[in-house]
């Protein structure tokens, strides 16, 4: 089948699924797996090697002709849409299913075909004005799906700041998408690498695709949103959704002319996103903000990778910058893979218990083995552990920093600050992902709720284990990926075309084959002794002590405290202490909040003193006609000054 | 040497001389303290006794409780085999190992902590959380030497980077990393390997509920842990890879029992830190780092 048959199939079966979806499931679903099995197969095929695919309409929709074009770029992102799409509408089957949720999965299956159909557009329009049509729909499609519980108050606040800032961004896309067709007389995208004078509009594009990414510190909307949405949304959201952010940096990184700086203002924020937000994913006690802020840090690890890859191109092409924005687009995959899966877990952690209160949680694993296996394996993954496939990503982003700080390269100033920054953010991350699959999973159950969870359904569990073992073959046969990655590279940056692998990913791959194989030999060898020697149950010795209880468990927030308390200069714990008092003390208690540091101590503050000089604006306007007159006046003798004063200049 | 002889080779140094440092570090000891001490082979009895015991577990324990001790020790084992070996260099190099090197750890630190928070016992949750935490610092320092090394030898391979001598930031590095060692592998300052029953330990109480087999494999693990600490320092600071075969192994060897004396004259002299100022300790072993870091910067890379 040809290309622009595939894309017409999924568009068709995306808009019927979004438009018929409501009231019938199967068929929904049916239709869903139809566009999303169309988009995966054009983007492999066009990854695979196939030719570019554009099409120009005869007709013309707001005055533009459309104009779609799916090249390599876009492919490497659609192939995570298909992905996460399909198995998302799998998930939410089991999830959110009608008897359940009568008011909103209906609706809910609606604006997820429209989430779907309006990310694949983005990554197909080549025209600016359809561009920002489609990231509009695609903000809002996703605002409803936030929204789906929208009974409940903070899921309402959680969508509205998510739709402001969503705003926020698509505003300073709006500039910059103008100022694009002003400067160049068309609004027509692609490759403009031969006029400089574009360059500094990149830093508007940085700006409004950075709030979409969730770089640190435009991030304030995205963990309230991630936690509060329904945990299938969460994952596509955090999956996916958030990358459109970074596809926009990468698809403009490549076609504009970056600015000198731009590499170093993208490791900068990279660093700080990594680092900051993984320190702020180990305070949290909220099983879903942890990962929604793990996104911050990962996102992070991707503009990394990116940066160095503009540094690269920038100079000279160097092989280095080539490797590590190979491990950037990599990691895109494997992140998007990964965090779903810990999405879908936390999901079916929440479905089952009700709450995602990490210290209301624990021993789930004896009640939900699948869930606790599942979710314990994208723990390792996005801790970057080898032998699984978010170290193959991070290791190539490693791989690119330390081959430009051997080499001298002549940015080493800020890649060698940028490589420790990465070691940090790695080590923290590893304690958030022990912390949030030992505290939920291990240990005794700390609250009825937890004693009484039940394993998820079949429904929930497949798109988890399909999920797991597209993380595995990642992770065993990196080199398969490989030309896929090289193809994209070579659609970004010319100069990068070639067959070569720069990156000794058969010995890499060779590495983690052989642990595997030993891991499985010494757990068996391990296990069997044990068996042979006599295996015998006993109560936790625990050091002797004679009557544990499940509340003297560690808890989430003691985990994470020594950490906590080195970061409290940004994180800015909110604690309430009431100390026990006199002989018989009836009231004792210890509350420590996290707030999120930059919306609570940083927009708030400047929200108020905004909403106060608006409060006295209102004031003055009291339909007062003399008043009027004073304006008119004082405006006029402004008018009078500013063109006096500019005649003299 | 064939290199697949030279991997087995280097696989029996790995797994049969390890458990010897510890022995060493308490003869240490007890010589300063004037006491008799223990047998220099007393891990190996240890081990072999521990190897076939029988086993409690907790009922709260999952089988990842058992799984926990032996994909870390695999992973310590793994990281072991990519660090060359004076004359033997490592035959699985490539561009980037030491990243792996540096990740094996983790996955080692990952599944011991994960495998402490099995029992629900609080005072394993406290050494848990007390080891990822310092990790952090640690981790920062060990990247930070990383980083020296490349800058220094122009390379991303362990077998080069390690062959050449650390150049003129040599004592920083060496300083620096010894620190990383002490905290990695939970000695005094950072830890106090004897006390068993304390609440301010971190790695001992981690393994408190471990017994029979899987606690061998914890014993075994955190012996070749201290080795791969220590071939590591001296082949970052002795320029061993340039050295004829002989004179090679015999600087490692010696290389290696001075720092297995200094620990033990550490542990002899120092008493274990307050814990608030644990932080404060790995910092300055992190500072050196970086200050290695910077004289490369200025001196290496020709």
């Amino acid at each position: 089948m040809s290309m622009g048959r595939l894309i017409v199939v999924a568009i068709v079966a995306l808009v019927a699924a979004a438009m018929g979806g409501s009231r019938r499931p199967r068929w929904w679903l049916a239709l869903n797996w139809v566009g999303t099995a169309a988009l995966l197969g054009a983007a492999m095929w066009i990854l695979g090697g196939g030719a570019e695919w554009e099409w120009r309409s005869a007709f013309a929709v707001g005055g533009e002709r459309l104009h779609l074009r799916l090249d390599r770029v876009g492919g490497w992102f659609l192939v995570l849409v298909a992905v996460i799409g399909g198995a998302g509408a799998a998930y939410a089957r089991g999830y959110w299913p009608d008897r359940e949720r009568p008011a909103s999965a209906g609706r809910g299956r609606a604006w997820w075909s429209a989430l779907v159909l309006c990310m694949a557009l983005v990554l197909l329009c080549a025209n600016g004005l359809h561009f920002l049509m489609a990231w509009e729909a695609f903000a809002l499609s996703a605002f409803f799906l936030i929204t789906l519980e929208r009974e409940r108050r903070e899921v309402r606040m959680a969508g509205w700041l998510y739709l402001a800032a969503s705003h926020a961004g698509t505003l300073a896309l709006f500039a910059f998408f103008c100022l694009l067709a002003a400067r160049t007389g068309s609004w027509d995208l692609g490759p403009m690498r031969d006029r400089p004078g574009l360059a500094p509009l990149f830093w508007v594009a940085l700006f409004g695709f950075g709030v979409k990414a969730g770089v640190f510190p435009l991030h304030v909307w995205l963990p309230s949103a991630h936690a509060n949405a329904p945990s299938h949304v969460s994952a596509i959201m955090s999956g996916v959704a958030i990358k459109m952010g970074l596809y926009g940096v990468v698809r403009f990184g490549g076609w504009l002319p970056v600015p000198a700086g731009a590499g170093w203002v993208l490791l900068a924020a990279g660093a700080t996103s990594a680092v900051l937000g993984s320190a702020f994913a180990l305070a949290q006690n909220d099983l879903k903000r942890l990962l929604a802020y793990c996104s911050v840090e990962n996102m992070g690890i991707m503009l990394i990778g990116v940066g160095t890859g503009l540094l690269g191109a920038g100079s000279g092409d160097a092989a280095w910058g080539r490797v590590a924005m190979a491990g950037a687009l990599l990691h895109v995959w494997n992140h998007g893979l990964f965090k779903s899966l810990l999405f879908f877990g936390a999901g079916s952690v929440a479905h089952a218990t009700g709450t995602r209160e990490m210290s209301r949680l624990g021993g789930l694993w004896r009640s939900m083995p699948w869930t606790a296996g599942l979710f314990a394996f994208g723990s390792m993954a996005i801790a970057a552990l080898p032998p699984l496939n978010g170290f193959v990503s991070e290791w190539m982003v490693y791989l690119g920093l330390l081959d430009a700080a051997a080499g001298h390269a002549r940015d080493a100033a800020v890649i060698v600050p940028a490589t420790m920054a990465l070691g940090l953010a790695g080590a923290l991350a590893l304690a958030a992902s022990v912390k949030a699959s030992a505290v939920v999973f291990l240990g005794a159950a700390r609250t009825r709720v937890a004693a009484g969870a039940h394993e998820c359904g079949w429904w929930m569990r497949l798109p988890m284990l399909g999920l797991a073992g597209a993380c595995v073959c990642i992770a065993l046969a990196p080199l398969m990926v490989w030309p896929l990655i090289q193809r994209s590279l070579g659609t970004w940056n010319i100069a990068w075309r070639g067959d070569g692998t720069p990156v000794p990913l058969a010995a890499l791959g060779a590495a983690q084959c052989a642990l595997v194989a030993v891991v499985a030999a010494g757990g068996f060898l391990l296990w069997f002794r044990a068996r042979a020697n006599g295996l015998r149950r006993a109560g936790t010795w625990d050091c002797g002590y004679s009557a544990p209880t499940a509340r003297m468990q560690y808890t989430g927030g003691s985990f994470s405290a020594l950490a906590v308390g080195w970061f409290a200069w940004v994180l800015r714990p909110d604690r309430r202490r009431r100390w026990p008092k006199g002989p018989f003390p009836r009231h004792a208690s210890r509350v420590e909040r996290i707030p999120e540091a930059v919306l609570e101590r940083v927009i708030g503050p400047v929200g108020d003193v905004v909403m106060g000089a608006s409060a006295w604006v209102r004031r003055r306007q009291q339909g007062v006609l003399p008043d009027y007159i004073l304006y008119l006046v004082l405006g006029l003798v402004a008018v009078g000054l500013l063109v006096a004063l500019g005649g003299v200049a | 040497m064939n290199p697949a002889l030279e991997f087995v080779v280097r696989l029996v140094v790995w797994l049969l001389l390890a458990p010897l440092l510890p022995g060493i570090i308490n003869r240490v000891k007890a010589w300063v303290a004037g006491r008799r001490g223990p047998p220099v082979l007393q891990l190996y009895y240890d081990l072999a006794r521990l190897w076939r015991k029988g086993v409690v577990v907790s009922t709260l324990a999952s089988p990842g409780f058992i799984a926990g001790p032996a994909v870390a020790w695999v992973a310590i084992l793994g990281a072991a085999l990519l660090l060359p070996l004076g004359p033997l260099g490592a035959s699985p190099s490539f561009r980037g190992d030491v990243i792996l090197l540096v990740y094996l750890l983790a996955l080692a630190r990952f599944c011991t902590a994960w495998a402490a928070m099995e029992t629900g016992s609080a005072f394993e949750g406290m050494g848990a959380a007390r080891e990822v935490s310092y990790a952090v610092l640690a981790e920062a320092a060990i990247i930070t030497a990383v980083l020296t090394l490349s800058l220094q030898s122009g390379s991303v391979s362990l077998c080069a980077m390690l062959a050449p001598a650390a150049g003129p930031g040599a004592a920083l590095l060496a300083v620096g990393l010894f620190t990383v060692l002490l905290a990695e592998n939970c000695r005094v300052p950072f830890d106090d390997p004897n006390t068993h029953l304390e609440l301010t330990m971190i790695h001992e109480v981690m393994v408190l509920d471990h017994s029979g087999p899987p606690l061998a494999a914890v014993l075994h693990g955190a012996a070749m842990k201290l080795l791969l600490f220590s071939v590591l320092l001296v082949q970052a600071v002795l320029p061993v890879g340039k050295l004829p075969a002989p004179a090679a192994a015999g600087v490692l060897a010696a290389g290696v029992l001075a720092v297995g004396v200094a620990i033990g004259l550490v542990e002899s002299l120092l008493a274990r830190y307050a814990f608030r100022r644990v932080p404060l300790l790995l910092t300055t072993g992190f500072l050196l780092c970086v200050f290695a870091l910077l004289i490369s910067w200025d001196g290496g890379g020709a």
